[in-house]
């Protein structure tokens, strides 16, 4: 059975239309979520965190909807929507004391692990921090209470080629550990290296969602790398 | 929720929510109008929407492993604690300006409001204003409190009006009353001011968790 479920999610806006997405995600996969600016990842992620209400749709976590149970869902999953861009005059220690309160799996180990791991100073204030560190301190907020799936919007941006490389060996220790993690992005190298599945949106609707060997075969041409078959398909796409 | 009321208190809030709590103890002040010390505590609750609204806390809030709902009940529980805090200290003023006070000159000569349960009903009654107009007003948007909270100062500012004038209508005279007198009257208008407080405070309370149920960030 999925991990997470999403049938038939709409959201209307006056110049933007999320039609009808349905995805799912299973355990220790990671999928690769990739389209334009503007596409509608964001707001999918936004909808399937209840940050944004869809017109219609369904999402279900671990067997369970949404609404009703995000609670309890929410301590369950990890998720970071671009960098942290809250309190930025407040400790990171101070942060992750009050964050972890809310979560009874919290792993102190695990969050000594990830500051260690990205360096972070936790006694710096995310004012302090380059945009690539607010990224790695969201990162060690959502990873830090054993969560069974990970939802990240362009948790690579912002990183040094070094720093995203260490990011994806994380992703793929996780993966190994049965984490399922869905996570968008631009730089389409970086699936290459750890997506097992590609979700493609473009203007709202899903157009692949298919394993990414499977992705590669059916919408690519010989030799094509996963930017390339982006690239070209968008063309294509603005030229009809 | 308890979890809420700690990252409120430990995050969120402006030190001046804290330190303007000691506004409670205008009610010793005589020839002054005391209940723009309730008025005062709100203000210094205003300081903390601020704070919170400065350091994007709606969105960090929502990130967490609550109900959205549970996220405005936890706003809600700072605020009441903070009023309940100033109105702690007004309630013991209040108490000795009525009993080992109740004969001073100063406060007999004073021709304001004087501090007795009256006066404690209307501070309620501006406390459950706040919550309703300003908290309220609020989380309509989650975003914008200018106007909820001109609307809070003008209303609490015809509240404090009424309760100065109110002893000086023909008849009236007893809702000034000293000490211990007229204390079916007083206890009558304080537990008004509570009901009124309770009843404001949890309609809000209500109208805010459906208003940001909806808002989408």
């Amino acid at each position: 059975m999925s991990i997470v479920e999403v049938k038939g999610l709409c959201k209307k806006y006056p110049e933007f239309t999320l039609d009808n997405v349905d995805f799912s995600l299973e355990k220790g996969r990671i999928t690769g979520f990739i389209g334009r600016n503007g596409a509608g990842k964001t707001t999918t992620i936004k909808s399937i965190l209840n940050l944004v209400h869809p017109d219609a749709g369904e999402v279900s976590y671990f067997g369970m909807p949404l609404n009703g149970n995000e609670a309890e869902i929410k301590t369950r999953i990890g998720y970071s929507t671009g960098s942290l861009n809250y309190y930025p005059r407040k400790k990171l220690k101070d942060l992750i004391a009050v964050t972890k309160l809310f979560y009874p799996n919290w792993n102190d180990e695990a969050a000594r692990r990830y500051a260690e791991l990205f360096k972070l100073d936790l006694e710096k204030t995310p004012l302090e921090l380059s945009e690539g560190m607010k990224v790695k301190c969201n990162l060690l907020l959502a990873m830090s209470h054993g969560a069974e799936v990970l939802i990240l919007d362009e948790p690579t941006s912002g990183l040094d080629p070094f720093s995203r490389d260490e990011l994806l060996d994380v992703f793929l220790q996780l993966r190994d550990h049965g984490v399922a993690i869905l996570y968008s992005t631009h730089i389409t190298s970086d699936l290459e290296k750890c997506a097992d599945d590609i979700l493609y949106i473009r203007n709202g609707k899903i157009i692949a969602s298919e394993t990414r060997e499977r992705f590669i075969e059916t919408m690519g041409q010989p030799g094509e790398t996963l930017e390339e078959i982006m690239l070209r398909s968008e063309r294509e796409a603005r030229n009809e | 929720m308890s979890n809420m009321l700690k990252k409120e208190m430990k995050l969120s809030a402006s030190i001046l929510s804290y330190l303007f709590i000691v506004f409670g103890f205008m009610t010793l002040i005589p020839g002054y109008p005391i209940l723009c010390g309730a008025f005062f505590t709100t203000l210094g609750l205003f300081q903390t929407f601020q704070s919170m609204r400065e350091n994007n806390d709606t969105v960090y809030s929502a990130l967490l492993p609550v109900r959205k709902s549970d996220v405005v009940r936890g706003r809600y529980a700072f605020v009441v604690f903070i009023e309940m805090c100033s109105f702690a200290i007004m309630a013991v003023l209040t108490l000795l300006r009525m009993t080992a006070l109740a004969g001073s000159a100063v406060y007999r000569a004073n021709a304001l409001m004087n501090a007795n349960l009256v006066y404690l009903g209307f501070a309620l009654l501006i406390f459950g204003c706040f919550n309703s107009v300003f908290v309220g007003g609020f989380y309509k948007t989650a975003f914008y409190f200018g106007k909820p909270f001109v609307l809070h100062t003008i209303v609490a500012f015809v509240i404090i009006f009424i309760a100065e004038a109110l002893h000086h209508v023909p008849g009236l005279e007893a809702v000034n009353a000293f000490g211990f007198d007229h204390i079916g009257l007083q206890l009558a208008f304080l537990l008004a001011g509570a009901a009124a407080f309770v009843l404001l405070t949890v309609l809000s309370m209500k109208r805010s968790e459906r208003n940001f149920e909806k808002i989408d960030l």
